[in-house]
């Protein structure tokens, strides 16, 4: 992986002759492969095999990937033959930050003085079209510092997000919505992130899911079927002798009291590793999972907002060396 | 883009080591337990709320501690009570204490109930609950003393207190006073079931404690303008 050695500066006509490789590369797997050369994308090459690939390639370099993705961004020289910059805010250090700044600036004059016009005419009005941005987010640091292709500070990126928030606080601002939209990421619905397991059906008709969950160091897998009995059994003994506790018990029990179906269901469930309380945490992740697929969208963002479908991250933090736990210092003795 | 992004969905630990930290990372929200709160339809919310909720559907929620349920039991004050009293982790213990505690509290005022007569049986309160929460906010103070220095000496200022910290020192000295002041032979349940009703009744040894604590902040209320936050 060359890319990883190091803060390496590569030249210009490296990465050319690279990128034509590529492409003559990309040509030869198409012919070998009996594809179509001239429409051969990335995604088709994704799809063969590397190890396979990597026995018919192995005279010919190629890169399975385009090197603009392997290669870091690099600037190309910034002046010209006799020394002059060719940027006019070369010397102030941070030209693309800079230039983005002082664009900025001139789109927000741009819109006082569009602001002033209607006002002369007397057409302004204070609550016209403000920008609908839409779940999103603005680039984090590191993403502008990628997109700029120079580092800044913190205090720069502040100012730059300032700078925004106060551009589009103004009315007549949705005239620069593409400008901004380009330092805006999408935010998605955390809840189409969730892992459905599947719904089946057994040979007595009744439909079952199964599902796993994790806490500490406990593992357990559950059956949930749609008997309407609501028997558990854990490891092959009743919940009631399992978990002679009535907190477990409650945990077991909170994601088919919340969603209101105690009685609907029976429980099979095995569990191994960690204590008592870690169990039924595992347990109780185990049966939300499992419960998702008999519930609809709404009710599944629903657990997820009362943190019943999130594993919990919490371990043993590890003792270190010098104290006597793993926040414990040993007694302070002045002498 | 993405990496950025899966890189605040993990369990993390702070580049920076704070003092006390968590292993969720701080993009996280906290849960919202009761089942009431999703009950509410579109039409009943204010716009804060309508906020909120986008927001929570945006974000990752922390999973839910293993001492909380949506069950209408569940109480959030009471499991911080229980949480204070456990001690070296033994939470079946506190747990236990806790339930003969308003066990006894309820014998007692049922007790009384059928000892009283008709006119005085509507006053005397017979849920344990409502005698506990009662007795806390009765024990609770408002306002609590700091150690300010101010050329070379020390003052005890009055200054206000958050609701926290109000609840944290009610309990405090409620647990405090039950495993000092007593008699050997006396359970835990019994001694506390005595003093939650005599803090319900405005009595009792924690409610002195308050009072003390107000009376030396008047005393001390000269001081007041060293305080600066």
């Amino acid at each position: 992986n060359l890319a990883a050695a190091g803060p390496e500066k590569f030249t210009l006509e490296y990465i050319q002759k690279q990128v034509e490789e590529y492409e003559i590369g990309k040509r030869h797997l198409a012919n070998m492969m009996g594809e179509d050369s001239e429409n051969f994308t990335q995604e088709d090459i994704d799809l063969f095999d590397f190890i396979y690939l990597f026995f018919l390639l192995k005279q010919i370099c190629f890169y399975f990937q385009h090197p603009d993705e392997i290669f870091p961004k690099q600037r190309a020289v910034q002046w010209g033959a006799d020394g002059r910059p060719f940027h006019f805010l070369f010397y102030t250090g941070k030209q693309s930050y800079y230039s983005l700044m002082h664009d900025l600036y001139g789109k927000i004059l741009k819109i006082e003085k569009h602001q002033d016009r209607l006002r002369a005419k007397g057409l302004f009005s204070q609550d016209a079209q403000l920008i609908s941005l839409g779940p999103s987010r603005w680039l984090t640091k590191e993403e502008l510092e990628l997109l700029l292709v120079e580092t800044i500070s913190t205090h720069d990126y502040d100012r730059f997000i300032k700078l925004m928030e106060r551009m589009l606080a103004m009315p007549y601002s949705s005239t620069e919505e593409e400008f901004v939209q380009r330092y805006r990421r999408q935010l998605e619905a955390q809840s189409m992130k969730q892992m459905m397991p599947p719904l089946e059906k057994d040979e007595n008709g009744v439909a079952f899911s199964t599902a796993e969950g994790r806490r500490k160091t406990s593992d357990s897998s559950v059956i949930l079927r749609d008997c309407g009995s609501g028997h558990i059994t854990i490891n092959g003994q009743d919940y009631l002798q399992y978990f002679p506790v009535l907190q477990d018990r409650e945990q077991l029990m909170f994601p088919l009291q919340f969603m209101g179906v105690l009685g609907r269901f029976n429980l099979e469930c095995t569990v191994s590793g960690g204590g008592r309380s870690s169990q039924a945490g595992a347990l109780r992740l185990a049966i939300s999972r499992a419960l998702l697929s008999f519930l609809s969208e709404g009710d599944g963002e629903a657990m997820r907002q009362a943190g019943l479908l999130t594993p919990d991250p919490r371990v043993r933090e590890r003792k270190k060396p010098g104290q006597e736990g793993a926040r414990r210092k040993f007694t302070w003795k002045k002498r | 883009m993405a990496a950025s992004i899966s890189g605040l969905l993990k369990p993390w630990t702070p580049s920076v080591f704070l003092v006390r930290w968590s292993r969720y990372n701080p993009y996280y929200l906290e849960p919202e337990v009761s089942k009431e709160a999703y009950s509410r339809p579109e039409t009943e919310l204010s716009a804060e709320e309508k906020e909120q909720r986008e927001l929570k559907a945006l974000r990752p929620i922390k999973a839910a501690t293993s001492g909380v349920t949506s069950s209408v039991f569940d109480d959030p004050v009471i499991s911080k009570f229980i949480n204070m009293m456990m001690e070296h982790g033994n939470k079946v213990l506190a747990r236990e204490i806790m339930t003969q505690t308003l066990e006894n509290i309820k014998k007692k005022q049922v007790e009384k109930y059928h000892k009283a007569s008709e006119g005085e049986r509507e006053v005397i309160e017979c849920n344990p609950y409502t005698i506990f929460h009662q007795a806390l906010e009765n024990c609770k103070p408002v306002v609590g003393l700091a150690s300010i220095q101010k050329g070379g000496k020390y003052y005890q200022v009055p200054i206000p207190l958050t609701d926290n910290r109000r609840r944290f020192l009610a309990m405090k000295w409620m647990i405090t006073e039950c495993q000092d002041n007593k008699h050997r032979r006396t359970h835990m349940y019994e001694k506390l079931s005595q003093e939650l009703l005599a803090a319900f009744g405005k009595e009792g040894n924690v409610i002195k404690k308050k009072y003390e604590l107000h009376k030396m902040a008047e005393a001390n209320r000269a001081y007041a303008h060293y305080r600066w936050w």
